[in-house]
């Protein structure tokens, strides 16, 4: 995966924005006027917990060897390429719900379209326009992010770097006192 | 060129066409149903309770699918004959009938409601809900009703009652022992009466219904002596395997009056191999043959039956059973075997309580899980777990199923189970190997916090 959703729990503030953008994102009209009279209602596919004090918004994890993939029956669950997202093919689901047992994340739900599975699809349709999915979008305190697993990596190397610094920069300072 | 005949177009029958088209891509691939379309049978509470209308909205292996397979679609159509020895099926579609020759063929001919013996069974107003059509029977039969009887005791009968009371009518739920008896311990299966009845659904339970009455059709259902006024009564207790067409053409039935297979899923005749609820299948943890008809075993032993009556050679040792649903907003799983099955197979079980983890999370252990069970044969192994939750049960269930499936010595399940530090590592572990974290702050602190809980060995 190039891109993935990470979540800055420490900046959460429980809002649920995400939630109802998501619905949005993955209704007929795609807005939320609209959206909220369809039938069947637009769900979401990220859902804010609370643990302890933090907010933590979970959606699919987009495993690298995901279980849901190799335990369905029917092989609607799938990815493109090993970069893509893990979607469901609704045609072959037949609402077994082995994913849901499986999931570690509990991130797999029963739709209301006939009970097929639905899942964060990381907004496909929206990522193909070149915008973001829904969820980072709505997130105003930033707690969302798409970012590429360099941009993760990055600060904290940044961050590396500077404490060995400081620690040879304090080294060097206590010997120039001696 | 092969060609492969499929009878049945529901989950068993499209995935062994699909793998059948798969493993030989030069056969010719005919799936003959008697649906008008193949539908997606676990959508049909959906449709009662409204959340979708049309049965195209629970369309499944669209004509896309099938077209991107080279399967041909012959529906609805009957299949009415099969001769063995010359290798010919005979098919009754719109009134006329037609021949095929086949070099393989397999039978999905799915299951059929069962009916119990109750007197006034023939009366109107009785519906099941293994087609859409008796759906559409339902349907109509609740614009005009106050209250249902859902006789019943699996999960599909449940979903049905939920649906039915997200319609605004008294619904009665009865059961002849308890609720989900063959996939629960009675200790589970109380607990849930009670949360349902708390839900506001009616649990008629300890005896069937006695006698079902009204003129032409209900008016009343007869419980315990209760006399229980309602216009509609639907029949979930179960299902039988349909075998007249294969009984007709000489193939041997089973024990458990389905179609009799071997671990190549073939039957008695040469050629003809079977999968879904019309068939047997090996059980995982005995190899013993069983009746098992569920969605998901039928959808796998559909994918070996294609594929082997494509020319492939494919073993199977046996399925696990697992199923899951979300009822009244509870969500349920049941793997493997429970103390009835297990029973059934003279296998000898003991069963545990499961106590939830501790969470690493402060203040989230009490309220993890609500019940979970497992249970063991004679060398503690485990061969069966249910779980019952609010939400996330699934965070655990994925944990049971892998310990069903590898049949996993129980004292070692717990180690790994009860374990904080493990329980945090492992997740950790998981989230790194998929390369999709996320909460860096947050799974520090939790590791630290594990750390911690090590070191002064508290509970936290």
């Amino acid at each position: 995966m190039t891109k993935v959703i990470m979540v800055d729990i420490e900046r959460c503030l429980a809002c649920k924005s995400c939630e109802i953008a998501c619905a949005v994102a993955h209704s007929q009209a795609k807005v939320l006027e609209e959206a909220i009279a369809e039938s069947p209602k637009p769900r979401k596919r990220v859902t804010v917990e609370a643990a302890g004090e933090f907010g933590v918004p979970i959606q699919c994890r987009h495993c690298e060897a995901p279980l849901c993939i190799e335990i369905c029956p029917t092989g609607a669950i799938q990815r493109q390429s090993e970069e893509s997202p893990v979607v469901v093919d609704k045609d072959l689901c037949i609402g077994c719900k082995l994913c849901m047992l499986i999931c570690p994340f509990g991130v797999l739900q029963i739709g209301p379209e006939g009970r097929a599975i639905i899942k964060c699809d990381m907004c496909l349709e929206r990522m193909e326009e070149g915008q973001e999915p829904a969820c980072v979008e709505a997130c105003p305190t930033k707690a969302l992010r798409l970012v590429s697993l360099q941009e993760v990596t990055k600060p904290k190397r940044m961050a590396a770097a500077k404490q060995l610094v400081k620690e040879i920069e304090m080294k060097e300072s206590k010997n120039e006192g001696k | 060129m092969k060609r492969i005949v499929i009878i049945g177009g529901s989950a068993a029958g499209m995935m062994a066409a699909i793998a059948a088209a798969r493993q030989n891509l030069n056969a010719e691939v005919t799936v003959i149903t008697q649906d008008s379309m193949p539908y997606r049978r676990p959508a049909i509470p959906a449709l009662i309770a409204g959340y979708i209308t049309r049965p195209a909205d629970a369309k499944i292996f669209s004509a896309g699918t099938l077209a991107q397979h080279n399967v041909k679609l012959i529906c609805p159509a009957e299949a009415t004959n099969i001769v063995p020895e010359s290798k010919i099926i005979s098919i009754l579609s719109n009134g006329k009938e037609e021949k095929l020759s086949y070099d393989a063929m397999v039978i999905a001919t799915g299951a059929y409601p069962l009916i119990p013996e109750i007197s006034g069974c023939d009366k109107k107003g009785i519906c099941t809900f293994t087609t859409y059509e008796a759906a559409a029977e339902i349907i109509e039969t609740a614009k005009s009703a106050n209250s249902a009887v859902v006789i019943g005791a699996g999960f599909i009968a449940l979903e049905i009652a939920e649906a039915l009371m997200h319609k605004g009518l008294d619904v009665y739920f009865n059961v002849r022992s308890r609720i989900l008896r063959k996939l629960l311990e009675p200790e589970v299966s109380e607990f849930l009466t009670k949360k349902f009845e708390q839900k506001g659904l009616k649990m008629l339970t300890g005896e069937a219904i006695s006698e079902i009455g009204g003129a032409n059709s209900v008016e009343y259902v007869m419980h315990k002596g209760k006399k229980i006024d309602t216009t509609l009564v639907i029949m979930g207790a179960g299902v039988r395997p349909n075998v007249a067409l294969a009984e007709k053409c000489g193939i041997e039935l089973g024990t458990t009056g389905a179609i009799k297979v071997d671990n190549f899923l073939e039957t008695s005749v040469k050629d003809i191999y079977v999968a879904g609820d019309c068939a047997e299948s090996p059980d995982l943890a005995t190899g013993r043959f069983v009746y098992m008809p569920v969605g998901s075993v039928g959808a796998c032993a559909g994918k070996i039956a294609g594929a082997n009556a494509a020319g492939a050679n494919q073993k199977t040792d046996g399925f696990l059973r697992a199923q899951a649903d979300q009822i009244l907003g509870l969500q349920i799983f049941s793997i493997g075997h429970s103390t009835t099955t297990a029973g059934e197979l003279g296998l000898k079980v003991r069963v545990y309580d499961l106590d939830a983890p501790q969470s690493a999370i402060k203040n989230r252990g009490a309220d993890l899980f609500d019940v979970a069970k497992v249970l063991t044969d004679s060398d503690d192994r485990i061969v069966g777990a249910q779980l019952v939750a609010k939400k996330h049960g699934s965070q655990f269930a994925w944990q049971l199923y892998k310990a069903v499936l590898e049949t996993e010595d129980r004292k070692e399940f717990l180690q790994r189970f009860n374990s904080p530090r493990m329980r945090v590592a492992e997740a950790l572990v998981h989230a790194l190997k998929s390369t999709v974290v996320v909460e860096t702050v947050g799974a520090e602190k939790a590791l630290t916090l594990a750390d911690e809980a090590n070191r002064k060995n508290t509970s936290w």
